[in-house]
């Protein structure tokens, strides 16, 4: 690959590989997995940069993310998960009371999330945390805009009850 | 406009997604229908609790650093016959120009193998900050070997060496002389030991060879085609003893 378009990779993908791991993490529910997941879709992307013509790289980045990830769970259906420091680490009581409140609180929604069919997950994931558009999302999903729509609906109808959201104002 | 028209677009509506004149219907049926303001309320909740709770991750800095490894690595590739030629046909001359180029990789930027040393040190130093040393926690070797499957492409030797005194912490996968590597990690006394392997397809075998970097001990040997190395503060002469000990058994 020529120097120039490497150089123009680094420039304008590299910067979005936070949100591709946000994403992989949300679809493969598993940090290391997650990681290769990312890794891959880094030299894909670049693999393929030629046929990158402009428009939002993050979209195009995370419609990689999300074919990869997609390809991960159909190879590994079934594998156990391995342990993980990082949820080891969480046991560790070092954070004050609030952030505690505040990460628990995370862990519920978090969990909340990965409970999702994929089919919703996705579609939360892309337009709550990446905040993509419905077009951008329509794209990178490869469903028409109407779709994007009703997945989202029925996305927040099942976190709202999971969450217990809008209990106190109807009880 | 109808309940149904409205819950439709309470979403669009929500996220901005709507265009003006539609939401001035929406929002003249919310003011005189309650069951649609529920509605709206609902799903406005909900974004909001989500948005507000800090949901994003931040990659970890040796993916990071393992992809920009992998570009860099991929810059020095030649341009045309990734793309232009049937894949097929190059696959097998692809696998051996990778194999070639990263043997050569190794033998043309690491002459002496200090470089190398000073990679495995850096590695070390880093392994001791809180949370790099291990990405998967056991002294259970047979807990630890197969996590390395599909991670990295040569599977280390894993043993427990308890008898000899040195407890098995766990296993991680770092980056190392422009490779992934499975590194090995075991304690002796408040001491840690990095092992790290790769594979050097003929290279002939090595005895172990002591070297001192940055106050750091390091011994690296070869055997049945994979390079070895052992990186640590603890002294040379116990180092030797674990090295001893994976290379008896």
């Amino acid at each position: 690959m020529p120097e120039h378009d490497v150089e123009r990779f680094e420039r304008i993908i590299l910067p979005h590989l936070d949100d591709a791991y946000t994403l992989a993490r949300y679809l493969v529910r598993d940090s290391h997995a997650a990681q290769d997941v990312v890794q891959d879709a880094a030299l894909r992307a670049l693999r393929y940069f030629d046929g990158y013509r402009g428009g939002d790289a993050r979209a195009w980045l995370l419609s990689i993310v999300r074919n990869v990830s997609l390809t991960w769970r159909q190879r590994t259906a079934g594998d156990a998960h391995t342990v993980d420091i990082a949820d080891i680490g969480v046991a560790g009581g070092h954070e004050t009371d609030a952030a505690a409140i505040e990460s628990s609180e995370r862990e519920r929604i978090v969990g909340a999330i990965e409970s999702l069919p994929e089919e919703f997950r996705e579609i939360i994931v892309l337009r709550e945390i990446e905040e993509l558009s419905y077009k951008e999302i329509s794209t990178v999903v490869g469903v028409p805009v109407g779709t994007v729509m009703s997945r989202l609906a029925r996305g927040r109808k099942r976190l709202a009850a999971l969450l217990g959201v809008g209990v106190e104002e109807a009880g | 406009m109808r309940c149904d028209t409205c819950r439709e677009l309470l979403n669009a509506r929500i996220d901005n997604e709507l265009p003006a004149a539609e939401v001035a219907d929406v929002d003249q049926h919310l003011a005189s229908c309650a069951t649609c303001t529920a509605e709206y309320r609902l799903f406005a909740q909900t974004h909001r609790t989500l948005s507000e709770a800090h949901l994003r991750y931040t990659a970890p800095d040796l993916l990071k650093a393992r992809i920009r490894g992998a570009i860099a690595q991929e810059r020095h590739e030649a341009p045309s016959v990734r793309r232009t030629r049937p894949w097929w046909r190059f696959a097998a001359a692809g696998i051996v120009i990778a194999a070639m180029s990263s043997a050569l990789t190794f033998a043309v930027t690491r002459p002496s193998g200090t470089p190398v040393a000073n990679d495995l040190v850096a590695s070390h130093v880093r392994s001791l900050q809180p949370g790099h040393l291990t990405d998967i926690v056991s002294t259970n070797q047979h807990n630890v070997k197969p996590w390395f499957n599909g991670r990295v492409d040569v599977s280390p030797p894993v043993m427990d060496l308890a008898q000899q005194g040195f407890t098995l912490v766990g296993g991680r996968v770092d980056y190392v002389g422009g490779r992934t590597v499975p590194v090995v990690v075991y304690a002796r006394r408040q001491h840690y030991i990095n092992l790290y392997a790769w594979p050097v397809a003929d290279a002939a075998p090595a005895d172990p060879q002591t070297s001192m970097r940055n106050g750091y001990n390091l011994m690296s040997w070869r055997s049945q085609g994979i390079q070895h190395w052992a990186v640590s503060d603890l002294n040379a002469r116990e180092l030797a003893e674990l090295v001893k000990a994976l290379r008896t058994m």
